[in-house]
């Protein structure tokens, strides 16, 4: 048992690797499809392996990335390299592979459309066949929605999918699978930076309280969690900073030591942004802060990756690779505390009320 | 035992020279709070003085629980009029406070019933917020007791749900974590258990729970020494600062009752003429605590 939970530990600790991140490309054969068509890429099966094959291999891409997110089917699929499946290929370049495991998405009765994951049943059986395919962790999202009008997150909504997450956890680990558990609250929203602080402290508490009531074995586990930010359309404006230091206040206030890292989802930001605000938060880490922070992005890197393709024939694959490698420069150095943003990324410009942005 | 010789006790204690340099602050009883030295001096002013802060017991002791006596579980009685208390505290110079829980590791090691748990919590909660409204810094006390011939692996399990039930009471009651300090006991074997952990083990598991449980913004965990001879509190606590393979966001020390004062107490014998070797006594312990919690005996 115990070297079980050695290897989980040993999993965990590459995918914190300092100045390494994840590179998410999870996209089910639907929604890639969707980013494809949008810019005139056709939606096949050898263009998605081509696609994650550039993501996987691209020269200097393992430099910055510890590990990979896929979709089931890429796990299957084989690099025309050499023949081998992609989670081999991954981990030979150091790079762990992880999957994402099918989800339904469901709407909780009375809760204004608040939802819940479902996927645990059979979920046992289907982490061991990603075991023997190779994977050594999975990944579970649960998004959750700030409307302060009507009461969401309510205390229902938030137990029901931390309840949820923290079985998944347990689930994984069961069959040596390392879980990233990850909630995911939405940008949407008008709310400051304070109601954030308040919903995010809320939500991982819950989270990290009923891990540990399952059992689930903290130092084999990986978090992914939103950045804190203000409410997309909030009119307040925030320096970067101050965005920086309310997310160390929400994991101070909640996140157990015991885990090693966080690897921020980026939600909706840019990439520029979302480097910015990694980087504040890497350079104002101090004692209280032992976590490796870093990224776990698929939209903040991937999108600007298809505008290539845009009016082009089919997928750019070089230039995919080149200006991909580039990003992950970038957030690297975010993660490392070593990037310098350009003017105010980063910060959060309210477009203000009666007043002014300012608070 | 008389009024007159616990005012001298703790004459002795405060007195003793060097005291501060290893104390940083003095839980009191409400009685000592307003008794003096025997020239006048009021002991908060002695205290203050010394830099050493002036903290206060305000919980009213355990009592049984209605429906769980058979499993001999209890709350802590003491929140009606804490309020009031809390500013007349503060007034007279106070500025922390203490209330211990007291919980069981359970019939065969399952842990404390879900009211033992629920009472406890809510209690500590409200206790904290009580404080922290009247200025007072909280110290919360959950203590779990080592009665059991349990191994360390119960200790474990049973200290990890207690923790964590804590911290969600505290969350939900609003308490300021970075205005707190936990006083919690560490993870040993059980009393009477046949096959003891070492204390390396007990220094790692012990961490390692606290890890798993409480939040960075506590500044602090000041254990309590439960049923450890000094020396074995003393040991404990320079192994999991001088062990600890990732640094702790919180200090790890020492809120020591009779782990710091059995000698002490032996060696006075509550004659005056043995005074300045109980003081000796007193120096010895603390500063060898005092080192202890920075991992450097």
């Amino acid at each position: 048992a115990s070297l079980k939970l050695a290897h989980l530990v040993t999993i965990a600790a590459m995918i914190g690797t300092p100045g390494k991140g994840i590179t998410a490309c999870d996209e089910g054969p639907g929604t890639i499809g969707d980013r494809f068509e949008a810019v005139g890429v056709v939606n096949t099966e050898e263009n998605r392996r081509a696609y994650r094959q550039v993501l996987f291999e691209s020269e200097g891409a393992n430099e910055f990335l510890s590990a990979a997110i896929l979709d089931p089917e890429t796990l299957y699929q084989k690099s025309s390299s050499n023949g081998e499946a992609f989670p081999k290929v991954l981990m030979a370049r150091g790079i762990v592979p992880g999957v994402k495991p099918h989800l339904k998405i469901f709407a909780l009765p009375g809760q204004n459309g608040a939802t819940v994951m479902q996927g645990l049943d059979s979920l046992a059986v289907r982490c061991a066949e990603y075991k023997a395919a190779g994977c050594e962790f999975a990944k579970w999202r649960s998004p959750l929605e700030i409307d302060v009008a009507n009461g969401q997150p309510s205390d229902l909504t938030i137990e029901t999918n931390m309840r949820d997450l923290a079985r998944y956890a347990l689930i994984c680990q069961s069959q040596g699978l390392v879980p990233i558990v990850e909630p995911d609250i939405a940008l949407k929203g008008t709310h400051d930076l304070e109601t954030a602080v308040r919903v995010n402290v809320k939500v991982q508490s819950e989270l990290f309280h009923q891990m540990n009531l399952h059992g689930v074995y903290m130092e084999g586990a990986v978090l992914k969690s939103n950045m804190v930010n203000p409410g997309k359309d909030c009119p307040v404006s925030y320096t970067v900073e101050e965005i920086a230091e309310a997310n160390l206040q929400v994991f101070r206030r909640c996140f157990p030591t015991a885990m090693t890292t966080a690897n921020f989802l980026s939600g909706g930001q840019s990439l520029e942004d979302a480097s910015a605000r990694l980087d504040a938060i890497n350079k104002r880490k101090g004692r209280k802060d032992p976590w490796n922070l870093s990224f776990s992005w698929s939209a903040a890197v991937q999108m600007p990756l298809f505008q290539l393709c845009k009016g082009k024939d089919g997928l750019q694959l070089e230039a995919i690779g080149a200006l991909y490698v580039a990003e992950l420069a970038i957030a690297s150095a975010a993660a490392l505390g070593t990037h310098t943003r350009k003017g105010t990324e980063g910060d959060h410009k309210g477009r203000g009320g009666l007043f002014g942005g300012k608070k | 035992n008389s009024e007159s010789s616990r005012q001298a006790l703790r004459e002795l204690l405060f007195t003793t020279p060097g005291f501060e340099k290893r104390c940083a602050g003095v839980i009191l009883y409400e009685e000592t709070l307003f008794q003096t030295c025997v020239d006048g001096t009021p002991f908060v002013e002695l205290l203050v003085s010394k830099n050493i802060l002036p903290g206060i017991k305000v919980d009213k002791g355990v009592v049984a629980i209605p429906g769980c006596e058979d499993r001999g579980e209890t709350t802590t009685a003491g929140l009606d009029g804490l309020e009031e208390r809390c500013a007349t505290y503060y007034q007279k110079g106070a500025r922390f406070a203490k209330w211990r829980g007291v919980l069981t590791v359970g019939k065969n090691g399952k842990g404390p019933s879900e009211r033992c748990l629920a009472l406890n919590c809510d209690a500590l909660a409200n206790y904290a917020a009580i404080c922290q409204k009247n200025g007072l810094v909280p110290i919360v006390e959950p203590e779990i007791l080592t009665d059991g011939d349990h191994d360390i692996a119960v200790s474990q399990a049973v200290t990890t749900v207690v923790l964590q039930r804590v911290f969600e009471s505290l969350n939900k009651a609003g308490v300021l974590l970075e205005g707190m300090v936990l006083k919690p006991n560490m993870v040993t074997s059980g009393v009477d258990c046949l096959k003891k952990a070492d204390a390396a083990t007990v220094a790692k598991l012990t961490v390692e729970t606290l890890r798993r449980t409480v939040p960075p913004s506590v500044p602090g965990i000041l254990f309590l020494s439960g049923g450890q001879t000094e020396d074995e509190a003393t040991s404990h606590l320079n192994l999991m600062n001088k062990n600890s393979p990732l640094t702790n966001p919180w200090t790890l020390s020492f809120s020591y009752g009779r782990a710091l004062q059995a000698t002490v107490l032996k060696t006075w014998g509550g004659k005056s003429e043995n005074v300045q070797a109980a003081q000796a006594a007193l120096f010895e312990r603390a500063d060898a605590n005092g080192k202890a919690s920075l991992g450097e005996l």
